[in-house]
């Protein structure tokens, strides 16, 4: 398919540049400025030729974004502003910046994934598989992005990380080739953009082939990443901290477990110097460079775009490389005929963490962690040689973009494209024997995901005379998607040089592709494909009276793949309307520039990401338990059955579906310097499956069925203000989002009002993301101090215990004593972003922030919890070498008594419970213009700008969070201090437009 | 604003055809939606039609009870621990259990209290016997007594997980049925309902299994799906693995009469599966055999006939596995790189169980002078490695790989003789339970006269050395205390002596539900001693 795709490209390209029969016509579409408003106002040069930054149109432009579907945009990032600061991935460039997206960046790490929710959660939050099914779709071009699917977690014990490279893929957007990204909520935008997008659509449109002069910028910066502040600790802190335990609690035998490291205070690994973090952190440099070139005539024009970057961590030799390469061209063959391409290759190189959570994970085997790593830089550098020998290559490879042919036939316009998206992850990961106990580890990964679309649409306008307009358009598409992948794992290989997985391929010997013969690995593999289709029909009208109203009207019917055979096809209608309140009302009014009231409603059908669903009743192959998970059968061959482990999945369930209202007001005041607009939504995802807890004796944990609602409302404010205004002298641009969500659950299937899911519990009129604790009131000092017969699930409570609340009075403190408080999900988010200019110096700020939401402290927990960590060996018992240090606002907790059976420091209570809000200072810009100076000014040459600027990132924060950073909370809610964090950067870099 | 097309221009013409075409054709299709089939499921339209759909049903069955037995240890944590002969060093959840907290909230604990797993096993069993007949109908080569055979098997699966939980909980769920896509809520039935179902079960199987597949036994000649029988001994159920369950059932139940019965049927059928079809015979095995996974006869180092009811785990079918065996407890240096067991032996428990100096298990050894190194290594430190099973990948007693391929075995030749040997001393027939404890330590350098003043207690004593590790010990504690019915303290709860009787009617022998199954299920309730 991509050969094919390629080698129209090429034909189409040839074409141009070699036919030599093409018509001329002097007579063109005459371009009309302004078809695009841009919310967020460039100000700062508001006088000068705006052809350099605003949008132009042409006449091949205007059939392109005729495909792209947008016109008026309202919540769009300021790219002028976000080009100099160095972010790599989508998610980091619209943190903040995009009213209603909650950005979470839970590792510093370059390229890890990260999530953006829209507006309110949709599900639940359970596991990893649940925070992929809420991410919006992701359109770059209208080409809708393919994510990973997260199937692969079915064959993993541990979902950290997903297997594979694991790289965010939405770190391909390069921000200097970007023209607009905006946030879609507008119900009857998203109905039109239909299943793809019901959690919410970010729009990203790059710059694109477009007439005109030759145009070239080249951009570059350097700069540094540097390390945290770090207090390092060492053994005698270990010990001193254990010490009140101790001697509290402790009983002989105690005393005989004490861990062995911290036995021998002569012993240097743990009681010399503490210096792990010269060798862990380090300052790193970070750059790019990227060089783009626009050009051609009217009848053909092109761009292209190349860029290279390196972006790196502070710690742990972590950093991405990013080449990415654009190619666009538009052409029009005759008068009416447009043909336009354009083709996005990125290519993602990434080096991961060398974390022991991490590693073991992957491996899915722990070695005796009774030594954990030790603090000094000496003998840490001994673990990073041995560490050297082993290989972690992580590649992605993303190739995306669109064909498309259009014909303007008088009023009728049809278009036609191809539309495909495919990314591929390799990943190749050794782990020598010397790190894991004499067993050496060696993975392989590979799997793609592609997506491949044909769209059809065909529209009329119809003017039924001045006043009164309609459009009528009607389309079809077809989208089919595919992932794929090979894993293999494999222990044990014949020694530390040998990293692959070799067979022998001689179809003479006896061994012949035996992976079991002697010397050679014990493999493990796993292949998974899941296909996703989705077809779609729809037919909208828009009727425009004067420039007082419109109204559009759309009706859809979509078939999924993934859905039950009675419940595939669905029809969805949608409207909205704007109503021109200043025309209409306030002519003559000098107080209000515009103002406009719109309202809509929309559905919007979502599509399940695993085609389980599909199937209803169903076998599959889990003979596994909780610690191994991925046993295939019995015997030495192959064992199927019903799905008891994962959960029964009958008939009956339909494809959820999204409604969504929205009303905006929106206006600009004093001479268009303030621009104001206030929206209010409400959405209700209905008819989403969840797991119902039955009885166990079915076999079954779980009974997937429809019926679970959720609603959010919210309210959204951005304001864009040019607070001082001054061409000659200072002026001062600042642009605010502030948006409040509210999420509640509404329903749950079969008429329950509350429902059990692990650590997790949902109630009706409390917001999915609760966190479900015991409360804790303090601690039992005496066995007097116990309430008579007072028992903690069964087990009696003693001096030492906490005091954890009875509230239903049976004496008992257990699941029914457990409360929902907090929320994983902030109740306000937005950012600030202010842009001061002074002839030709700019400063910019951005503050981010969100406020909210809590997480539970799970690295605390698990600090004083040693006794229970350190006796199992498991996971969760995983020391790094972060872990020797000890924190500024570090909280001190009462002393329980670590040994007893209740778990006195469990993750599930309050205790743990912390604010997690935050405001941040996301970057500071200062910026110098030199294209307007008199130097090239006068000599006359073709530098349109020359824009030095240095940008600081990630400066300062202000929580009440006692972790390293609030946003290094897992997607669960649980900060567990493993991330590595988001470290402040400082990079020079220049712009330069020819 | 104007311009003309020249709509007689050939361009004009084959352009527009072009674009109609593009627009119709392909991918106006309804069968892409409709007919996407998954390929990592089969469905109710893909599963029971063919003899592999048979195979793989019932082999899951088998899949799921291993899981359900060894999942977190639970085979040895259940059997080994009260009461027992281990101790623990660092590990406060497997402490809990020694001392008794069976409720102390522990995620190991609350996983294998929770019997899901079990009925999972169970469900599978009963909608096999209820689907696989379908098959026959539909692929000729699933003849009808393949499938008989199936069934039967499928009927001793269920009620051995019937049998293996009433001996854990009590007092469970009875679930005849597979009651397939209905959620039904049942309480608890009394233990001798749920024994009762168990024992029929087993008797309608035993009448068809044969004795082995894949060979030449008269009851099933030829091929099993394809395999022989050295391909198939060990992995599945038998004629003698259905006997050996009733005679447990029935010493489980006191009925000690069907015992001897059920178990002189196992003994006296050993011989005809001796050196038969190809396959290792079935047999008594020697020390090498019982720890030193000796290739032709351990039962738990390699699938052998010697398996006779119990789960294998093949190294060499991707089966090496961290967790679900016994290994994981209880090996460390010089075995494996890892500094200190989670449970051991203790120096002085040895002594006191091992005490006759000929015992080839643990004694002395005369030619080199150091203890013999069979069951306990290292007994002259503080943690002497309880290293009897050691099946490291692929079947090595020593290695760095901490994977392990040791089976789950619940009964070879010596445990059934001496389950015999205890229902014949219990019956009074003092000789033939002689003849039979004689007959199962054999091979282990040891005899018993006609002078021993105990025999019962002889022989539960030889059961604890010989089946140590094997997760029995508990059950034969309290096969025994019903036996002797002693007087003295068998336990304390909250400052209150208990003898053994009142200990069991309280329900302390058998184990909590977890409250996750009661959660679930309000018709169960707490075992009262738990509550």
């Amino acid at each position: 398919m991509v050969k094919i795709y390629t080698s129209v490209c090429i034909a189409l390209f040839l074409s141009v540049f070699g036919s030599q029969s093409l018509y001329a016509h002097g007579a063109w579409l005459k371009t009309a400025n302004g078809s695009y408003f841009v919310f967020q106002q460039d100000t700062t040069k508001v006088k000068k030729d705006s052809s350099a930054y605003s949008i132009k149109t042409d006449t091949i432009g205007q059939m392109v974004r005729a495909l792209q579907k947008f016109k008026t945009v309202r919540d769009t990032i300021n790219i002028r502003s976000s080009t100099p600061v160095p972010n790599l991935s989508l998610q980091q460039i619209i943190k903040g910046n995009l009213a209603g997206v909650y950005v979470k960046e839970p590792n510093g790490e370059p390229g890890t994934e990260q999530s953006m929710i829209i507006q309110g959660a949709s599900g639940q939050l359970f596991t990893k598989k649940d925070i992929y099914a809420l991410q919006p779709a992701i359109y770059l071009n209208g080409v809708p992005l393919v994510a990973d699917n997260p199937f692969a977690f079915d064959v993993q014990k541990y979902d950290f990380n997903r297997i594979g490279p694991a790289t965010n893929l939405l770190s391909q957007i390069s921000i200097d080739n970007i023209q607009s990204i905006s946030v879609i909520k507008d119900p009857f935008e998203l109905a039109k953009l239909g299943p793809n997008a019901a959690n919410g659509a970010i729009y990203i449109t790059t710059k694109n082939a477009r007439a005109g002069l030759r145009d070239i910028s080249l951009n570059s910066y350097f700069g540094y990443v540097t390390p945290p502040s770090v207090n390092t600790v060492n053994g005698v802190y270990e010990n001193n901290f254990r010490k009140p335990f101790y001697q509290k609690y402790a009983t002989a035998e105690n005393y005989a477990g004490y861990a062995s490291y911290l036995r021998d205070s002569t012993n240097s690994a743990y009681y010399g110097p503490s210096n792990w973090n010269d060798v862990y952190y380090n300052t790193t440099p970070t750059y790019s460079a990227d060089l783009g070139i626009t050009g051609g005539g009217d009848r053909a024009n092109f761009r292209f775009y190349g860029s290279g970057t390196k972006n790196a961590g502070n710690a742990d030799a972590t950093n991405i490389n990013r080449y990415n390469l654009f190619f666009g061209i538009n052409m029009a063959p005759f008068k009416w005929l447009t043909v336009s391409s354009n083709v996005n290759a990125a290519r993602l190189d990434r080096n991961r963490n060398r974390s022991l959570r991490d590693r073991f994970a992957e491996t899915r085997y722990i070695p005796d962690l009774t030594s954990p790593l030790s603090p000094n830089a000496a003998i840490y550098e001994g673990f990073l040689e041995e560490n050297d020998k082993s290989v972690d290559n992580n590649r992605t490879n993303i190739l995306n973009g669109n064909l498309s042919l259009t014909a303007k036939i008088s009023k009728l316009t049809l278009s036609s494209s191809l539309i495909f998206d495919y990314n591929e992850g390799v990943r190749d990961y050794f782990t020598p024997s010397t790190l894991m106990d004499g067993v050496s580890y060696v993975s392989n990964y590979f799997g793609y995901s592609q997506r491949l679309m044909i769209n059809n649409t065909a529209s009329y306008k119809y003017e039924i005379n001045k006043k009164h307009t309609v459009n009528f358009e009607i389309g079809q598409s077809f989208q089919g998607d595919t992932h794929k992948y090979n894993y293999a794992r494999a222990y044990n290989g014949p020694n530390d040089y040998v990293k692959l997985n070799l067979v022998d391929g001689n179809s003479g010997d006896d061994d012949y592709l035996n992976t079991l013969a002697a010397g050679g690995f014990y493999v493990f593999r796993y292949i998974d494909k899941e296909r996703n289709n989705l077809m779609s029909f729809y037919g909208s009208a828009k009727y425009s009276y004067k420039n007082l109203l419109d109204v559009n009207v759309l009706l859809r019917r979509d078939g999924a793949s993934n859905g039950q055979p009675d419940s595939r096809w669905v029809t969805t209608p949608a409207f909205n309307g704007t109503f021109n309140l200043k025309e209409q009302f306030l002519k003559s009014n000098t107080f209000f520039n515009s103002l406009h009231l719109s309202a809509g409603w929309g559905r919007n059908i979502r599509i399940f990401l695993d085609d389980r669903y599909a199937a209803g009743p169903q076998y599959r192959s889990e003979n596994g338990w909780f610690e191994e998970p991925t046993i295939p059968g019995y015997g030495g061959k192959l064992g199927i059955n019903r799905p008891y482990d994962s959960g029964f999945i009958g008939y009956g369930i339909k494809l959820p579906y999204a409604d969504r209202t929205s009303i905006t007001l929106d206006g600009s005041i004093l001479n268009n310097r303030i621009n104001v607009a206030i929206t209010a939504y409400n959405r209700d995802n209905k008819n989403q499956v969840i797991g119902v807890p039955v009885p166990f004796e079915t076999g079954y944990s779980l009974n997937y069925q429809s019926g679970m609602d959720i609603n959010n409302k919210g309210l959204e404010l951005m304001l864009n203000a040019l607070v001082i205004t001054n061409p000659k002298g200072l002026s001062w641009n600042t642009t605010v989002n502030f948006n409040y969500n509210k999420n509640k659950l509404t329903a749950l299937p079969n008429g329950l009002t509350e429902l059990i899911s692990g650590n997790d519990k949902l109630v009706i009129g409390k917001p999915v993301g609760s966190f479900w604790l015991y409360t804790n009131n303090g601690i039992y000092n005496t066995n007097a101090e116990v309430p008579a017969g007072r028992t903690f699930n069964g087990i009696p409570l003693k001096a030492g215990d906490p005091n954890w609340a009875d509230y239903n009075g049976d004496n008992r403190v257990d699941n029914k004593d457990k409360v929902l408080s907090g929320d994983r999900l902030p109740k306000f988010i937005g950012g600030w972003n202010n842009t001061i200019a002074y002839k030709s110096f700019d400063l910019n700020f951005n503050f981010i922030f969100a406020l909210g939401q809590k997480a539970i402290n799970q690295y605390e927990a698990t600090r004083y919890g040693f006794i229970n960590r350190e006796a199992g060996n498991d996971i969760n018992s995983v020391k790094e070498v972060s872990s020797w240090q000890i924190f500024d606002n570090e909280k001190t907790y009462p002393i329980y008594n670590p040994w007893s059976d209740v778990d006195a420091y469990r993750t599930d209570q309050d205790l743990f419970l912390e604010d997690a809000s935050y405001l941040k200072l996301r970057s500071v810009t200062l910026g110098y213009d030199l294209g307007k100076t008199s130097l090239f000014k006068k000599s006359g040459s073709a530098v349109r700008r020359a824009y030095l600027y240095a940008t600081a990132m990630n400066l300062f924060t202000i929580t009440k969070f006692s972790g390293v950073d609030p946003e290094l909370v897992n997607y669960n809610g649980y900060y567990d201090g493993a991330n590595l964090t988001i470290p402040r950067t400082f990079v020079l870099g220049f712009k330069l437009d020819l | 604003m104007n311009y003309t097309i020249n709509k007689e221009n050939m361009f004009y013409k084959t352009a527009i055809a072009v674009f109609v075409l593009l627009i119709t054709f392909g991918n106006f299709s309804c069968k892409k939606i409709d007919d996407v089939q998954s390929t990592r499921l089969a469905t109710e339209e893909t599963n029971w039609k063919t003899l592999e759909d048979a195979k793989a049903n019932l082999l899951s069955i088998y899949g799921l009870l291993r899981s359900a037995t060894v999942a977190d240890n639970a085979h040895w944590l259940m059997g080994d621990l009260r009461q027992g002969d281990f101790t623990i060093t660092n590990r406060a959840d497997l402490k809990a259990i020694v001392n008794g907290q069976l409720n102390a909230s522990y995620p190991v604990i609350n996983r294998i209290t929770n019997w899901r797993p079990y009925y999972a096993a169970i469900n599978a069993a009963s909608l096999f016997i209820e689907r696989s007949k379908e098959i026959q109908a539909l692929d000729p080569r699933y003849t009808k007594i393949n499938n008989d055979v199936d069934v039967a098997q499928a009927r001793m699966l269920r009620a051995f997980a019937y049998f293996y939980m009433t001996r854990i909980w009590g007092d469970v769920p009875l679930l005849t049925s597979s009651h397939d896509g209905e959620f039904v809520k049942l309480g608890r039935s009394p233990q001798q309902k749920v024994l009762a179902f168990a024992t029929n079960e087993l008797l309608a199987a035993a009448k068809v299994v044969p004795f082995r597949y894949g060979g030449t036994d008269p009851i099933m000649p030829g091929l099993y799906y394809g395999g022989n029988w050295p391909s198939w001994n060990g992995i599945i159920f038998t004629r003698l693995s259905a006997y050996i369950l009733l005679a447990h059932i029935a010493a489980w139940q006191g009925n000690y009469i069907d015992a001897a019965n059920y178990s002189k049927f196992v003994l006296d059928n050993q011989s005809t599966q001796y050196f038969v079809d190809g396959a290792n015979p079935l047999d008594y095995i020697d020390m090498n055999a019982l720890t030193e996974n000796q290739n032709n006869y351990s039962p738990f180092a390699y699938k052998r006939a010697n398996l006779m009811v119990g789960f294998p785990f093949e190294a060499g079918n991707g089966l090496g596995t961290a967790n679900g065996h016994l290994e994981q407890l209880t090996l460390a240096e010089p075995f494996i790189p890892k500094s200190r067991p989670e449970m051991f032996v203790s120096k002085d428990t040895i002594l006191k169980a091992f005490t006759n100096p000929f015992d080839l298990r643990f004694s002395v050894d005369p030619v080199k002078g150091l203890y013999r190194t069979n069951y306990f290594y290292g007994v002259e430190s503080e943690l002497p490695i309880f290293n009897k099973v050691k099946v490291i990948y692929p079947s090595n007693t020593s290695g760095n790989v901490t994977l392990f391929s040791s089976s789950m075995v619940f009964s070879r030749m010596e445990e059934i003789t001496l389950l015999r040997a205890e229902a014949l001393a219990v019956l009074g027939l003092k000789d033939d339970a002689l003849n039979a404890l004689n007959r199962a330590c054999l091979l282990r350098g040891i005899s018993f006269s006609t002078s021993t003043p105990d025999l019962i207690a002889a022989i539960f004593q030889e059961r604890r050395r010989e089946l140590m590790g094997e997760g029995w010990r508990w059950y034969d504690i309290i096969r025994y205390n019903r036996i002797k019915n002693p007087q003295r303290v068998f336990t304390t709860k909250n400052g209150t002596a208990m003898t053994f009787k009142q200990f069991e009617a309280a329900g302390g022998i058998y184990w909590p539900v977890s409250q996750d199954v009661i959660n679930a299920n309000s018709s169960i309730t707490q075992n009262p001693y738990w509550q």
